[in-house]
């Protein structure tokens, strides 16, 4: 058996220090001089600022490159972001310390059409996961005629370094409370369980090319093969975000190492079903990829024993396709899907939402319409660079009035229609 | 494999066109997809995804797409994914008219890199 | 502010005139509520207020569709409302059928925000849900207190040209309009929910139904082709030259009837294809390419088929709505029958 305990210590403010960082009393302290030294460690790296941004402040962060949850291993093999900050020893056991509430939120352009908007507060806040976080932001930019590949290798890797700092301060703090995730082997769990149907969660990452990586212990997920994890091990930062388009419905890493679907399947784990593995798969432009990974996704569905599985998506057009293929395999292996997505309706509603279906897709669940059109009233205070907002998806030229409302899609808000579960919009 | 990149991307042309056949021509996102469209329904096989990127049809004009050049039985299935992409691709209706060259050679980027993706997937080349 | 007025559309049954033997009474309009519009006014209290009732005989409207429409159009204009109500109409079919009707021509043509209801299973629910508001009631009057629960609030919202929210939550029935919604549990939550249900077999009810194609079961196969009448249809958009019906290349509002008596052969000097969906050089050059007219020729000759139906029906498939493909079929499939057609070969591009 296996067993992860998250020990979470409950952030309910962060606060700048002149002394070094640290937690106290549930208080994130952030000393700024500690988190640009480290964003400025990489010689890419020309300049860092360091912004806090509180839920309810009238705060709007844009455009957003990442989100990260500070963590830190605290007993147990690895450490947190293996392949990337730690080695590459399979993470998933143990004891990890997280800093729940707060978020190290990464901001800087790297192309020009650079999306992704948390408002604070406000009607857009309602509409992202990430108002609801103590936010460290960060915001950096890079040395004159960085090309933009080392340019998202730079932001996304200082991001992972400052969320490892930040949790590292949670080593000794005592945690306000601590979960605990036992995960046994397909044997065991078999034994244990033998009336409860068996489940497993199958997760597409998104995997196309410049800034819409996934990477699994360090290897980009576009040249994996579908593959096994123990859904523990993204608890510790197994999977990360190099995606940075298609806010809305991209998986920012923090959604990675929370991911929901994992979450609720372990909620019900033992009571009403038996959660037996979680199988990644990719979402390749290349077609062949595509049948091959959907292929081997049915495959190991199959291999498990599963009589269910929740499959999540991740992005825009081109994974529509591999969700849609994927279903219809697991589907004709006997084994029942609830699929996890998110629509491009039209502006009205009325168009057509995926760009596949079919009907062994029975069981869906939608993160919502991200055409919904909706305006964002100025905010006092802007972290990072409002000039792209009407550049970005779901925005339009001169979308910005004389009173400084912006009017956008929905999709250009971080997390608005995650595909993963992750929020609470939903459509019909 | 014989397989021809269908692009409106300068970049993929002169990137990728010494070691590739690239069929450039300066024509919209939309009808770079209506010109995949008609190759396939002459029984060319689609090699990639013509909705490729999370990057909104409506945002960037480049797109750059993989064709097989054999001739063949024309396959539902491709038949169905561009159809489908066409579709998808209309419905988003407000477009940027204008952009400053640097993004212009960002969404070119973007479309090169998108379109290796693919090439490294095909095992006689790599 | 003063009271929101409606306008309420029943039948004669629930204006308690009579059943079946009232139901060819004409149209009549009443000044105040009659039936469920008492229970609608109470339900609104001060804020509207059912102030004209039409009754009509579902015998009448439906067998006199044009003239009763006009008819209660023309009370409803000369009541001024601000929110036009037909029905509920429950699990009544012709009633549903005039419900919806009528209020789709309310809104059409007097532009007044209308509302109907009635029993999902109502054949004037799929006919009108993608048109008008329908709130989706019990399968009998019954379930009249249910229905007036959902409307009355719906009424309001829509006569104040107000934000309408997802079906779910204001009762009326998916309408293809995707609209969003906060949910109180987060999507995993919910998936995990529908998969224990569908692992259980118990119902469930999917967030995105996907769009559904119509599967046709296939007739028995014709057993004596030697003596059947065989008639050809097209979605291949094959006309006379020039196309002098005018269908359209794409998104087709028609479709054409053609007489091929007399005719072997579609030779390119008469005939061609009106569709814009694919390359029409093949089907141009020789129209048989598309609508086989020359080989049930030649079967014809050879006595293996009786004959070939001198008419022959063709539209263009291209963007065309599924709605109006099934509506032209529909029409022609009752000429087609009155021909004595044995059978049909519909060829597509």
């Amino acid at each position: 058996m296996k067993k992860l305990e998250l020990g979470n210590i409950l952030i309910h403010d962060v606060q700048f220090s002149n002394e070094g960082s640290k937690v106290e009393n549930g208080v994130l302290y952030v000393n700024k001089e500690e988190i640009c030294k480290i964003a400025l460690e990489d010689e890419n790296i020309a300049s860092c600022e360091v912004f806090l941004a509180r839920p309810g402040e009238s705060v709007r962060i844009t455009p957003v490159k990442d989100v990260i949850e500070p963590r830190v291993k605290v007993e147990g093999k690895g450490g947190i972001f293996p392949g990337w900050i730690a080695k590459v020893d399979t993470v998933g056991e143990g004891r990890t310390h997280v800093l729940k509430g707060a978020a190290v939120v990464t901001t800087g352009k790297i192309v020009g059409f650079q999306e992704g908007i948390i408002d604070m507060s406000g009607p857009g806040a309602d509409y992202t996961p990430f108002s609801k976080t103590y936010n460290v932001v960060v915001k950096m930019e890079p040395v004159e005629g960085l090309k933009q590949h080392e340019h998202e290798y730079a932001l996304r890797i200082a991001g992972f370094k400052i969320a490892c700092f930040l949790g590292e301060l949670g080593r000794n703090v005592t945690p306000d409370e601590v979960k605990t995730y036992e995960f046994d082997n397909i044997v065991e769990s078999a034994a244990k369980y033998p009336n409860l149907p068996r489940v497993a969660y199958v997760q597409m990452l998104q995997s196309q090319g410049l800034l819409h990586d996934t990477y699994v212990y360090g290897v980009d997920a576009k040249k994996t093969l579908t593959t096994i994890i123990t859904p523990t091990e993204v608890m510790d930062g197994a999977i990360v975000s190099g995606n940075c388009v298609s806010s809305c419905d991209k998986n920012p890493t923090y959604v990675h190492m929370n991911n929901p679907v994992v979450t609720d399947l372990f909620e019900q784990h033992g009571k009403t079903l038996n959660f037996v593995g979680m199988i990644i798969t990719n979402e390749n432009v290349y077609l062949a990829d595509k049948e091959r990974s959907s292929n081997w996704s049915a495959k190991l569905a199959k291999y498990l024993g599963c009589d269910g599985v929740i499959i999540s998506q991740e992005g825009f057009g081109n994974p529509d396709t591999d969700l849609i293929m994927n279903t219809k395999k697991i589907e004709a292996e006997g084994i029942k899907t609830v699929i996890i997505t998110d629509e491009y309706a039209g502006r009205d509603g009325k168009s057509q939402s995926l760009a596949d279906a079919d009907p062994s897709a029975d069981a869906v669940v939608t993160g919502g319409n991200a055409n919904q059109v909706i305006v964002l009233p100025p905010m006092e205070t802007v972290y990072g660079h409002l000039e792209f907002v009407d550049t970005i998806a779901g925005g339009s030229a001169n979308n910005i009035d004389a009173h400084g409302n912006i009017t956008v899609e929905i999709q250009a808000i971080t997390g608005a229609t995650n595909e993963t579960g992750f929020n609470y919009l939903s459509a019909r | 494999m014989k397989f021809v990149i269908v692009t409106n991307n300068p970049r993929v042309r002169d990137e990728l066109g010494k070691e590739f056949e690239v069929d450039f021509a300066d024509i919209t996102y939309r009808e770079v997809l209506c010109k995949v469209r008609d190759m396939i329904y002459g029984g060319h096989k689609l090699l990639t995804h013509p909705l490729s990127g999370s990057v909104k049809p409506n945002e960037t004009p480049y797109k750059s797409i993989l064709v097989d050049k054999r001739w063949g039985k024309m396959d539902p299935q491709d038949a169905s994914i561009i159809e489908n992409s066409i579709i998808t691709a209309d419905k988003f209706s407000v477009k940027f008219p204008e952009m400053p060259d640097s993004v212009r050679e960002d969404f070119q980027l973007i479309d090169t890199t998108l379109i290796k993706s693919a090439l490294m997937s095909i095992p006689e080349i790599f | 502010m003063s009271k929101i007025r409606v306008v309420q559309y029943i039948n004669q049954f629930f204006a308690q005139i009579g059943g079946e033997e009232k139901a060819d009474i004409p149209a009549e309009l009443r000044e105040g509520p009659v039936g469920p519009g008492l229970a609608l006014n109470q339900a609104w209290g001060d804020e509207a207020e059912v102030v004209a009732t039409i009754i009509c005989g579902d015998s009448y409207f439906n067998e006199n569709l044009e003239k009763a429409q006009a008819e209660v159009l023309e009370m409803v204009k000369s009541q001024n409302p601000d929110m036009f109500i037909a029905g509920p109409a429950f699990n009544a079919g012709r009633y549903g059928v005039a419900c919806g009707t009528i209020a789709k021509a309310v809104q059409d043509n007097l532009n007044i925000p209308v509302l109907t209801g009635m029993y999902e299973e109502n054949p004037g629910a799929d006919m009108f849900k993608k048109d008008v508001y329908i709130v989706a009631t019990k399968n009998s009057a019954a379930g009249m207190r249910d229905a007036i629960k959902k409307m009355a609030p719906l009424a309001l919202k829509l006569a104040r040209h107000e934000a309408i929210g997802a079906s779910c939550e204001e009762g009326y029935m998916p309408n293809g309009v995707r609209v969003n919604l906060f949910e109180k549990e987060r999507g995993s939550a919910r998936a995990v929910k529908m998969l224990i249900a569908k692992l259980n077999g118990k119902p469930f009810t999917t967030e995105f139904p996907m769009p559904t194609f119509d599967r046709v079961a296939p007739n028995p196969a014709v057993k004596d082709m030697a003596h059947a009448t065989v008639a050809l249809c097209t979605s291949g958009g094959i006309v006379p030259l020039g196309n002098p019906d005018h269908i359209e290349s794409s998104s087709a509002s028609h479709y054409g009837e053609y007489d091929i008596t007399g005719v072997m052969d579609l030779d390119a000097a008469h005939w061609a294809t009106a569709h814009g969906g694919y390359d029409p050089v093949y089907a141009n050059e020789d129209a048989d390419r598309v609508l086989p007219v020359d080989i049930l020729r030649e079967m014809e000759k050879e006595g293996r088929i009786g004959k070939l139906h001198n008419k022959f029906y063709t539209t263009v498939g291209n963007g065309t709505a599924v709605a109006s493909s099934k509506a032209f079929a529909a029409e022609y499939a009752q000429k087609l029958k009155a021909d004595g057609v044995d059978c049909v070969i519909m060829t597509s591009t």
